[in-house]
């Protein structure tokens, strides 16, 4: 049985591969392959953004390594394209595990012309219409009162879809995540919450943000059920936020998964010396050990079906191959011009925004307004 | 800077100047502050350990311990509350904001609480405290990292509103805010932590609040700015002088309250007012400094004030330049006025 409120992460498979409740029968070596192999396409896309960084052909990214277990695990315990999603900014391997086409995430931290977000938002600030994965917003927690309200109409229109709203433990502290909580729980809206809790909000450590034994225990101030997941097993993950999200379908009202998992790397380009400043190598080190990634191929070993070096090595160059196609592609549609300033302001153009974009025109084209 | 340094409205024995980046001023600013007076406290999210995200308060916590100098949970309506908090039981707190922009989940604390508790209690309640913040564009921070936020809190009586664009200023009106006796929100024009340098004694000195500055003399034109758009709008100037125009530029440095005498005494002067801001046009603080000029200087204008100003869009991130002022766009609309 999957219990709330749990005094332990939930957990299947320990860290040497070895599980320690019995396999559900639906993880075939197949199905652990493709968690395996989308986790992995996420690691590599962090490595190679990272790299485009470097090169200047991007200004902001944030890394999710040592948390794809949490987003890849999430992505497949709901119905893609069917319920909707409020992520934050560090979600891509939950955009790409929902099958988000990878050159629409280039396109969009590259700005170019291909970019759906039409070069507006900072770098890896997705939105995803045909996922229901709604636009990024940098702002802390502001996506939590809107999820709620996402669901709220779900119930209100009888459908049986269900709202996911994610976010990292920073947010928790914020009045927007109160405010949120509060509605879903006073509406018993269908809204499943997933703290991706990675311990870090930038330099602050979960123990400087809260003095709240754990986050998924603030659930029950909230009226619903709280839950604590290994976020580095994605096999609980999975368990856990599949079983979770059914009975939000149920209409069982909204429940609080807390995946606990932790950010290897910096919390963005802006923060190159985690370990130099606020952190020590010994944590870090200690969590590397804990990787998600691997404790599937050991998983896979102990099954008897090992991911080999060559279909590994295979595997990465596949993926970076993919991103250097999709760069070269975004690349190539250019950079959208300062029309685009003025479109998606407003439904209609107002006159004065007519006008600006007039001067705006005669400006940079030397031609008369 | 071609500066006419202003001048300080007080200080404490001449002499001995570095140069330093704005930053930095902030910085010491702090630093001295704290070690001037126990009741100074410096929070906000990742200002300690990490010295903030522009490292803006780096080195603080390490000399003055994580009782003076500390992080707190991520919050701005905690962070601003808890500031208010503060000061009315008689702390001087320096809160930070990370960025402008993340100021709406503050706003309300702002506006609600530290704005009117002094007017509302009959002056019995007061809260002196700073909230600084990094603010405007230019950096490729789209729109949640490019903001300029200051005309909403223009509008909210009981606040103090300054934004400084040099070293000098920097350090004097940081001061002087957490000296002062009410809330001060102190905007940081972002763009210009690293790029702009300038003189700053040695010695302890304030700007007075509500002063603003001459950066250039002149006679034909007024420029006036503040904050971030300051060193393009002195470029204008230079582009002028070529011409053989000669711009007065000044920087209000303070909007709430801004030096109407400065600005009044400028432009009956010369005739013509150039406003330069790269918050968006509608409603913008500069509207307030145009309007003002046409009712009390209506008959010597020369031409219409007009308004160089950000536009009616969200900050975009693409066309990050094309969305400021800049010096060509600030000389154009002088040459307009000129021509008048
Ligand atoms: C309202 C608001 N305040 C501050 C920030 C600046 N900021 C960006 S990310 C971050 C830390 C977020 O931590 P957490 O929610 O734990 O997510 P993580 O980045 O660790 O995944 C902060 C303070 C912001 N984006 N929005």
């Amino acid at each position: 049985m999957i219990q709330p409120f749990t005094s332990d992460p939930l957990r299947w498979v320990a860290e040497d591969g070895l599980p320690i409740r019995e396999l559900p029968d639906r993880f075939t070596p197949a199905v652990l392959r493709d968690l395996h192999r989308e986790m992995v396409r996420a690691r590599e896309f962090d490595k190679k953004l990272v790299t485009l960084l470097r090169q200047g052909r991007t200004t902001f990214y944030a890394q999710s390594s040592g948390m794809e277990a949490t987003q890849v695990g999430l992505a497949r315990s709901i119905r893609v394209g069917h319920d909707w999603v409020w992520p934050y900014y560090r979600d891509h391997a939950l955009g790409l595990a929902m099958g988000v086409p990878l050159l629409d995430l280039i396109s969009q931290c590259l700005g170019t012309n291909s970019d759906l977000c039409r070069g507006r938002q900072m770098p890896h600030h997705f939105a995803a219409q045909r996922q229901n994965f709604v636009s990024i917003s940098s702002s802390i927690a502001s996506q939590v009162p809107p999820a709620a309200g996402n669901a709220m109409a779900q119930k209100y229109l009888g459908v049986d879809e269900i709202t996911v709203c994610t976010f990292g433990d920073g947010a928790t502290s914020e009045g927007d995540w109160h405010a949120g909580m509060n509605m879903a729980g006073a509406a018993g809206a269908p809204c499943l919450f997933v703290c991706e809790n990675n311990q870090w909000a930038i330099s602050t450590n979960l123990r400087a943000q809260t003095a709240s034994e754990t986050i998924h225990i603030k659930a029950k101030a909230y009226g619903m059920p709280g839950y604590y997941v290994d976020g580095n097993d994605v096999v609980a993950v999975m368990e856990v936020v599949s079983h979770v999200a059914e009975g939000v379908r149920a209409g069982n009202g909204p429940a609080l998964v807390e995946c606990l998992t932790y950010r290897v790397g910096s919390h963005s380009n802006a923060d190159a010396d985690a370990e130099k400043n606020y952190r020590t190598r010994e944590e870090v080190n200690a969590w590397l050990a804990r990787d998600p990634i691997t404790r599937v191929e050991r998983l896979l070993d102990h099954l008897g079906e090992p991911v080999s070096a060559e279909e590994r090595a295979d595997l990465i160059s596949a993926v970076h191959r993919e991103v250097d196609e999709a760069v070269l592609r975004a690349e190539a549609t250019g950079q959208p011009d300062w029309r685009i300033m003025f479109e998606d302001v407003y439904a209609d153009t107002p006159v004065h925004l007519r006008e600006q974009a007039a001067f705006l025109r005669n400006e940079q084209e030397g031609v008369g307004a | 800077m071609t500066a006419t340094q202003p001048k300080p409205s007080t200080t404490t024995g001449a002499g001995e100047t570095r140069i330093l980046t704005l930053i930095q001023a902030i910085n010491e600013a702090m630093a001295e502050e704290l070690a001037r007076d126990e009741r100074v406290v410096v929070f906000g999210e990742d200002v300690g350990a990490r010295g903030g995200v522009f490292l803006a308060t780096a080195g603080l916590q390490e000399r003055f311990g994580p009782r003076r100098v500390f992080d707190t949970p991520l919050s701005e309506a905690s962070i601003v509350g808890a500031a208010v908090g503060m000061a009315v039981r008689g702390l001087r707190p320096i809160a930070e904001i990370q960025f402008a922009d993340y100021m709406g989940p503050g706003f309300d604390q702002i506006i609600s609480q530290a704005a009117k508790i002094r007017y509302r209690s009959g002056g019995q309640f007061t809260a002196p405290l700073v909230i600084r913040t990094p603010s405007g564009g230019g950096v490729k921070g789209g729109h949640h990292h490019s903001q300029s936020p200051e005309s909403y809190f223009c509008h909210t009586p009981g606040l103090k509103v300054v934004m400084p664009s040099t070293p000098y200023d920097a350090k004097g009106l940081l001061k002087a805010a957490v000296r002062g006796g009410d809330p001060v929100i102190y905007f940081e024009p972002k763009r210009l932590y690293r790029a702009a340098k300038g003189e700053v004694p040695a010695q302890d000195y304030t700007v007075e609040i509500g002063q603003g500055a001459v950066r250039r003399e002149g006679t034909d034109l007024t420029i006036i700015g503040y904050g971030g758009v300051m060193p393009d709008a002195e470029k204008a100037a230079q582009a002028l002088a070529a011409e053989g125009v000669q711009a007065e530029v000044i920087d209000l440095r303070s909007l709430v309250p801004w030096d109407r005498d400065l600005v009044l005494t400028s432009v009956a002067k010369t005739g013509r007012a150039v406003l330069v801001s790269e918050a968006p046009r509608t409603a913008n603080f500069m509207s307030e400094v145009a309007y003002t000029v046409q009712e009390e200087l209506f008959d010597s204008l020369l031409a219409p004030v007009l308004q160089v100003a950000g536009f009616d869009t969200p900050y975009p991130y693409v066309q990050d330049k094309v969305y400021l002022p800049g010096p060509n766009r600030i000389a154009a609309a002088c040459v307009r006025a000129l021509n008048y």
